[in-house]
């Protein structure tokens, strides 16, 4: 398998100027600077396939496409690095290990939109990862790869770090947005949409660190040669975090299509201490949970986890042996919502909890005949109705455990009490 | 005006490029139910109540957030619309206290009038309801109840981007949200009040209103403010013919959908206290009651006896009130000074929103009718004070009491060789006089107030008068030797007398005024 | 006021500000800077940065109460959050915490009565591969057992 994304962390010095520099690094952004128009350089990402690495999975170059070119306010470029999803800690790793391939990337970035000013907004709870990038911000402003006429090409960028303060609902694009602007972590309205109103009203780009740290590599070995990798939808390679009851828990770097069931038994192991696999989450929390029973024929891409009635999503690959309590892991989930709904839009604020409390109830003995179609009826309410897509993010779990799990959750009521231990 | 035509479950409406499909609605008259959204606040989109069915799109969308562009087809009524209702109605209600029967809203409650409408599915929550702050007094006239909040934002938005004092904010996070003041703050700016009128629930009620009575039971009579010269457009709202409160009538010409605090509660120092029932003479050992007879021909000989006088009219006397009484006054006694009661303040940043610096809401009408004259009321008093007038004849202000020199004038006034007061109550200024005569408040009145800015508005009587008192235009009429069936007749005299007022008659004065410039052309 | 910056971190102050297009957008930055100075960020510490950034004190207050990190009471030296969410309940995240309030003898959101620790349950650092895993302060401590998170503890003073 192609290591695109993991190529350098191996090395001690991965972190540094100097390491970075002796692997090729900031030669993509030499070369975006000599010979690429913001153009051109737009329509070589969207010739690469590469989509948006973050979860939603939005091909990249289209959405820089979307930025005004002649809008005379400033435009912005973020690098989310706020990566909560549970199950998902790719970025931390790209953070502390590469960070000039996200500073590099970022840059590069904002070539594209001919922005001048580009944040990366990293999750508060990331003290270290925070130092790390700092660190290297300064070592490519004293380059000369930030400030003013970066290497001498007229060009200006300026790029800011920082700091969350303890919120999910800020890896949502607008809702990062708002927390960048000062304040909550309100998602926005949409319409208008980031690229034409976005950071202070200005045209807005916001990226995942791993979309990011993959165009240098894309930009040095060119569009051609990411787009081989992978399938008709889904190009390039992909960070799958990978945790739960697994023997190597980790990031694993993937070609896209390749095949679920070997990539969980041979390349992460196979499930711990020889217990059976039970179910797999394949995209982080919010993705509908897959039975065991499911998993033969799903490839590694958009489309099949798609076509299997889940999502790739962050790509958080959550393993569950058969001694999981699949009541008590979805109302851990359904609990994570609850505490993360940032309350502004009505269906979320009460629905998100009306599910933990009912969950809750289940887990610890009072199910009751009726709880399971409620949860469903209020998943399918929140659903499609809320301001941002974390009202759907906690919707499909809640609905996907009942859903493959039904007998077991019908056992732990009718026993009031787990009948898994 | 650029049109914009859509469909609106099935009907063609022509709306205006700009506009939101909820805004298209409501100008074609068809009510999209929401709760956060309000048309004079920014958007917030947050309540979900307005969602509707566009053709084409696959998601349902928020009617207040989606422009309104040519072709487009909204469904208000369809099936996912309506179960999306429900569902939102539901989520609403799930935490909502069971207070109706203690909560003041009811009767005028936004989710009592939208289960009623779109939803009537029993509850189906069956755990433990969050519980909140109750009872908590935001301000001198606010008080917040965390439980019934439904988070809608309208009173932070009002507290933003209308009177931009930011006292409200949202705290928390999830189903903990609720709406807060900071420690230690009030909530005492100007037009405090103005979120109890939009909040749509009985989160932020009115404390003066409190318990008081049901809004089911209360009378509604549209009218004008009697606290200043904005004149801003309100509904006297009555029970067992007392006022209960004023609520503000939308006029976007004045006050658009606002009432400032003092206003509001003005009603209180304007009507309550003791009513006069009886006219009275001064005779040996005090004031004593007499027949309006006996009363109206001292007046007019004491007035005729003892020139020169000066005539003082309220700056709440109506036009139709200000037009007789001039005459009467000229005819009665022709060298009278007459003035119209009239004095500025100084006002802050947040009251300039709304109101004027005065408390004489027609001092620009009576002058139009031909009472009073640029010097204004304050050289008038002075030569009371100084002693160079020998009469007076004072209507509906109590003067000792509003003057700064109170001892002086008081003292003037009981030097005056003859004294005439017409007010509702035994005021300080009532107590010296020789003749005192019952009349009547803003309440019980029907006539009209030309604003400030020259427009002339309507009062509708809410209330009727106590026995005994009569209206100050029968008063000047009989006064005068005229006789009216009511002030609509009077004011279509002075329609034709008053160059200003030409062609103008109560019809074309409507329910939300006519402006005296427009008028002209 | 009640409270102000020191010299220097008004100096880190005007630096912070100087980085950003708009001085609104370095709230965040602001209100760590205070609760580093202040320990907390109380109703006086809202007042005062509501001042120096020119903003309405409710809006500090919304923000403050809206993020998990910033503190409105004091807490321990040291801020023990146990991650709680499924990758590390897989791992047995329950057993660590269970574990550490036997040996601190607190609650969760309880803090020790000599003021050393605070132990709260928190939503997942992104450290699934390395669970069951807590945060104590600015540091991560990953791999823990039920053992050696008697031991971290007792190193911290």
């Amino acid at each position: 398998m192609e290591k695109i994304l993991l190529r350098n962390i191996d090395a001690p010095d991965s972190h540094t100027l100097a390491g970075h520099r002796s692997r090729g690094g900031y030669r993509a952004l030499e070369k975006v600077l000599r010979e690429m128009t913001p153009e051109k350089l737009i329509d070589e990402v969207k010739a690469s396939g590469l989509r948006g690495r973050g979860g939603a999975g939005f091909p990249t170059g289209m959405k820089w496409g979307f930025v005004p070119k002649d809008n005379p306010k400033p435009k912005y470029v973020v690098c989310n690095a706020d990566e909560s999803e549970p199950g998902t800690f790719k970025d931390r790793l790209l953070i502390e290990k590469d960070p000039h391939a996200i500073v590099e990337g970022t840059i590069i970035a904002a070539y594209a939109i001919r922005s001048h000013t580009a944040f990366i907004y990293i999750r508060g709870e990331m003290f270290y990862g925070a130092q790390v990038l700092e660190r290297a911000i300064d070592e490519a402003a004293a380059a000369g790869y930030l400030g003013k006429n970066i290497l001498g090409s007229g060009y200006d960028i300026d790029l800011i770090l920082h700091r969350g303060a303890g919120a999910y609902i800020c890896g949502e694009e607008t809702g990062l947005l708002s927390s960048l602007e000062g304040g909550k972590g309100w998602p926005k309205l949409k319409p208008p949409f980031p690229a034409t109103h976005g950071l202070f009203g200005s045209p807005t780009v916001v990226n995942n660190v791993e979309t990011l740290a993959a165009l240098p590599w894309i930009i040095e070995q060119g569009a051609a040669r990411y787009a081989a990798i992978g399938t008709e939808k889904s190009k390039g390679t992909k960070l799958f975090s990978v945790s739960g009851h697994i023997k190597k828990p980790g990031v694993y770097e993937v070609d896209m299509g390749y095949p679920f069931k070997k990539f969980l038994e041979e390349d992460c192991g196979g499930v711990a201490n020889g217990r059976k696999l039970k179910g797999v989450i394949p995209g982080g929390a919010s993705m509908p949970v897959l039975r065991a029973e499911e998993l033969d024929g799903i490839t590694m891409d958009y489309e099949s986890f798609q076509a299997a009635g889940t999502l790739l999503g962050s790509g958080g690959v959550i393993v569950m042996d058969e001694s999981t309590c699949m009541v008590r892991a979805a109302w851990n989930i359904a609990r994570f919502f609850a505490h993360e709904s940032c309350g502004q839009c009505s269906p979320c604020r009460e629905g998100c909890h009306w599910m933990e409390k009912i969950f809750n109830r289940i887990e610890h003995g009072a199910g009751r005949a009726g709880d399971l179609e409620m949860i469903l009826s209020i998943s399918g309410n929140i659903g499609g109705n809320t301001i941002c897509p974390f009202g759907d993010a906690a919707s499909w779990p809640a609905a996907a455990f009942i859903k493959k799990f039904r007998s077991e959750f019908d056992e732990h009521i009718a026993a009031g009490k787990c009948t898994i231990h | 005006m650029d049109p914009v035509k859509i469909t609106l479950d099935g009907k063609e409406i022509t709306t205006e490029k700009g506009k939101t499909v909820i805004q298209a609605a409501a100008d074609a008259g068809i009510d999209i139910p929401h709760y956060c959204y309000h048309p004079k606040l920014t958007i917030a989109g947050n309540c979900r109540m307005c969602l509707v069915e566009i053709e084409k799109m696959p998601k349902l969308q928020i009617a207040c957030n989606t422009q309104a562009t040519e072709g487009m087809a909204v469904k208000t009524q369809s099936p996912k619309v309506l179960e999306a209702r429900r569902a939102v109605m539901e989520f609403l209600l799930i935490n909502h206290p069971l207070d109706c029967p203690i909560c003041d809203q009811a009767g005028e409650c936004w989710l009592q009038d939208y289960y009623m409408k779109h939803d009537l599915t029993p509850s189906r929550f069956d755990e433990r309801k969050e519980h909140e702050r109750k009872r908590e007094i935001f301000g001198p006239y606010v008080v917040f109840d965390g439980e019934r909040c439904i988070k809608c934002t309208r009173c932070v938005r009002f507290f933003q981007e209308v009177t931009h004092t930011d006292e409200l904010t949202v705290v928390n996070r999830g189903d903990h949200s609720t709406i807060a003041l900071f420690p230690g703050q009030t909530l005492d700016n100007p037009l405090s009040v103005n979120v109890v009128d939009i909040c749509p629930v009985g989160a932020l009620t009115d404390r003066d209103f409190r318990f008081k009575v049901r809004v089911w039971y209360l009378k509604k009579t549209p009218s004008i403010c009697p606290g200043c010269s904005t004149g801003c457009n309100i509904s006297v709202e009555t029970y067992q013919n007392r006022i209960a409160r004023f609520k503000p009538r939308v006029n976007e010409a004045v006050n658009s959908h606002w009432l400032c605090d003092e206003g509001r509660y003005v009603f209180h120092s304007l009507t309550e206290g003791e009513r006069l029932t009886s006219p009275m003479i001064r005779q040996e050992g005090g004031l004593v009651p007499v027949d309006w007879d006996t009363a109206l021909q001292a007046v007019a000989a004491g007035l005729a006896a003892n020139a020169p006088a000066a005539a003082i009219l309220s700056g709440r006397s109506t036009n139709e009130e200000a037009f007789l009484f001039g005459r009467m006054m000229k005819k009665i006694s022709p060298e009278a000074k007459q003035e119209v009661f009239y004095r500025e303040r100084e006002l802050t940043e947040v009251e300039k929103v709304l109101m004027s610096p005065d408390r004489s809401p027609n001092f620009r009408g009576a002058r139009h009718m031909g009472v009073g004259s640029e010097a204004g009321v304050e050289p008038l008093l002075q030569a009371i004070i100084e002693g160079r007038l020998r009469s007076a004849y004072i209507v509906g202000e109590d003067l000792v009491s509003l003057s700064e020199d109170g001892e002086n004038l008081k003292s003037a006034l009981g030097k005056l060789s003859f004294l005439v007061v017409q007010d509702i109550r035994m005021t300080p200024t009532a107590a010296l006089a020789h003749v005192v005569l019952p009349a009547t408040h803003f309440g019980e009145k029907a006539g009209t107030y030309t604003n400030r800015r020259g427009r002339v508005q309507k009062l509708e009587a809410a209330i009727v008068p106590p026995a005994g008192a009569l209206q100050d235009w029968e008063i000047f009429s009989r006064l005068l030797g005229e006789s009216y069936a009511a002030p609509e007749e009077i004011f279509a005299v002075a329609a034709r007398e008053v160059p200003a007022y030409a062609g103008l008659d109560y019809e074309k004065i409507g329910a939300l005024g006519a402006d005296l410039e427009a008028q002209k052309q | 006021m009640a409270v102000a910056f020191s010299q220097e971190s008004l100096k880190r102050f005007d630096e912070i500000v100087h980085r950003y297009p708009k001085k609104e957008a370095a709230m965040l930055p602001v209100l760590y800077l205070a609760q580093r100075e202040f320990g907390y960020i109380g109703p006086e510490v809202m007042d005062y940065v509501a001042e120096i950034m020119d903003v309405p004190v409710a809006r500090v207050y919304g923000v403050v109460t809206f993020y998990t990190m910033f503190n409105m009471k004091p807490i321990g030296r040291h801020h023990i959050q146990v991650c709680r969410t499924l990758p590390c309940a897989l791992a047995g995240s329950e057993r660590i915490t269970a574990a550490i309030k036997e040996k601190l003898k607190i609650g969760v959101g309880e803090t020790t009565p000599d003021g050393r620790f605070t132990l709260t349950e928190v939503e997942c650092l992104a450290s699934c591969g390395t669970a069951p895993m807590m945060q104590v302060n600015d540091d991560y401590y990953e791999n823990l057992t039920e053992k050696n998170v008697g031991e971290i503890l007792d190193r911290l003073k």
